[in-house]
């Protein structure tokens, strides 16, 4: 009864809310399939075994203006990578302060990277997804507040947005340093900034946080160092609120039916195990009437310094052991990795495309990791 | 069957090229509301319709209207003034609608319901095919 009265509740809310606000829904979707050209080589997901859910994603945005310059807005998405486990991506509510200035609450995006905003929307770019090596923070979304102050100076239009929040929710970082390991973003600080005038864009970005990450792998050698009195060194391994900094430049030309893209990113963690990772990449594309040609080379490096420098060597055997096991774990982080994408993309369709990419990888330490990725993918919005 | 096919391709062809002679001779007018008394620079029209200037000079909030997709008159703006594809409009503003930061124009079926809005509000602008314009708005520019 008790539930009956609470549900007769809600639908007059809604019967109650919607006489006053119109909802509108919108959504995107990409179904993608891929697969790698070589025999044992695993790449972004991918195997040598054609794949759907990889990549593949469905989203629905509901949006509403409730007057006064406030909205309220929730984008569901489900991934076929997560067993279409649906995920609110965004919920915000917005408040348009004037013509310039908008303030969001709630989840929503960091805006790490010049696609950022619209990260799973493909048809919004020329990629299936934009490049893996740049686009790789383990966190996309961040509860908190943001502001967007956009404005006309002469022919120039200029965007900020600066925001601040956390991430606390049940990220899981998966790598060959930390093996499946929950990871938490705190006191998520930064913002970006974009100047666009008629053919050319420029965007600058800097953010910071507070990161913990439960590297349960690597807990054996804090324990061993803190035993042997290293309480430093211990303090290094582990990812316990230590400061995380991420640097973002971009650009974006535009000469008629020619663009070129770039990105450069830095991601930094002082004092832990964690590497450095320098990442960029450049687009050149063509349109064609209805069909569009690109081409993006980009580099991933990644490098996390030794960290047991200060001590001697050949005091005791276990002590050489953990030096051994600590450099293992600083030298396994190290990536230099390049790759080719050859794509195209044909606008069928008002609002649907079809792409084709071919990635070749070759990694620069090791050549037995090189491998092609060949994925196609229809992406619709609507 | 493959006659019927490649006859098909030409009638297709054929239709392809008579549409876009056609289009490419109309041409789109500008238009406001005839009270609208603020200045518009040429360079600023583009900017408008894609949201990013809000206000016109004068301090008035704009609306701007669009004709429904696959309108002549719509392509041949967005690639006169626009300088973009249909395709990539459409991205443009998929890409502000996902991210909250903006929603694209409302959309009107003919030059006459474009016309009866801008008519009717003071800080409405819109296109229309030129032949279509009449007294009841003011014509900006026409491409």
């Amino acid at each position: 009864m008790k539930k009956l009265t609470q549900s007769l509740l809600f639908s007059s809310m809604l019967v109650t809310y919607s006489a006053h606000a119109d909802i509108a829904f919108n959504g995107f979707a990409s179904i993608v399939g891929g697969v790698t050209t070589s025999n044992d080589e695993q790449l972004d997901g991918y195997d040598n075994t054609l794949s759907f859910d990889e990549g593949s994603l469905f989203a629905i945005q509901a949006s509403s203006e409730l007057g006064e310059g406030l909205s309220v807005t929730a984008q569901i998405l489900s991934r076929g990578e997560n067993d279409w486990k649906p995920d609110f991506e965004w919920a915000y509510v917005a408040y348009e302060a004037n013509d310039n200035l908008r303030l969001l609450a709630g989840r929503q995006r960091i805006p790490f990277y010049m696609y950022s905003d619209f990260l799973d929307v493909s048809y919004a770019y020329p990629w299936i997804s934009p490049p893996a090596g740049v686009y790789s923070t383990v966190i996309n979304t961040f509860d908190g507040i943001g502001a967007i102050y956009s404005t006309n100076l002469d022919e120039f239009d200029v965007v900020v947005h600066g925001i601040y929040g956390n991430s606390d929710g049940e990220i899981s970082v998966d790598t060959e340093l930390t093996g499946k390991a929950d990871a938490i973003f705190d006191n998520i600080t930064g913002a970006s900034m974009a100047v666009t005038r008629d053919w050319l864009t420029l965007r600058a970005a800097y953010f910071q946080a507070d990161s913990t990450i439960g590297l349960l792998r690597l807990q054996p050698l804090v324990d061993g160092w803190s035993a042997a009195g290293f309480n430093d060194i211990a303090d290094n391994i582990s990812v316990f609120e230590d400061k995380s900094e991420f640097v973002e430049f971009g650009f974006q030309a535009i000469f008629d039916t020619v663009q070129v893209i770039g990105e450069y990113t830095e991601l930094t963690t002082a004092n832990t195990t964690v590497g450095d990772e320098d990442s960029y990449y450049i687009m050149v594309s063509k349109q064609f009437d209805t069909i569009l040609a690109s081409i993006t080379y980009a580099v991933d490096e990644d490098h996390a310094d030794a960290i047991t420098g200060g001590v001697p060597t050949g005091v005791s055997p276990q002590l050489d052991a953990l030096i051994a096991l600590t450099n293992g774990a600083t030298d396994a982080q190290e990536v230099d990795v390049t790759s080719i994408t050859l794509g195209l993309r044909w606008d069928f369709h008002d609002s649907a495309a079809l792409k084709f990419e071919y990635i070749d990888y070759s990694d620069d330490l090791n050549s037995d990791n090189d491998t092609g990725l060949l994925k196609a993918a229809l992406v619709t919005v609507f | 069957m493959s006659v019927i096919k490649k006859s098909n391709i030409k009638f297709l062809v054929g239709l392809f090229c008579l549409f876009t002679t056609t289009v490419s001779f109309a041409e789109v007018a500008v238009i406001v509301n005839k009270a609208n008394n603020a200045t518009i620079a040429d360079s600023d029209i583009s900017r408008v319709f894609l949201g990013k200037v809000k206000a016109f000079s004068n301090g008035d909030k704009i609306t701007v209207i669009n004709l429904k997709f696959k309108k002549p008159a719509r392509n041949e703006f967005e690639d006169k003034v626009l300088n973009k594809s249909a395709s990539q409009v459409k991205a443009y503003w998929s890409k502000l609608m996902f991210s909250g930061k903006g929603k694209p124009p409302k959309e009107f079926a003919s030059d006459k319901d474009v016309l009866a809005f801008v008519a009717a509000n003071q800080g409405a602008i819109g296109y229309i095919e030129a032949a279509s314009a009449d007294g009841s708005v003011k014509v900006i520019k026409t491409f």
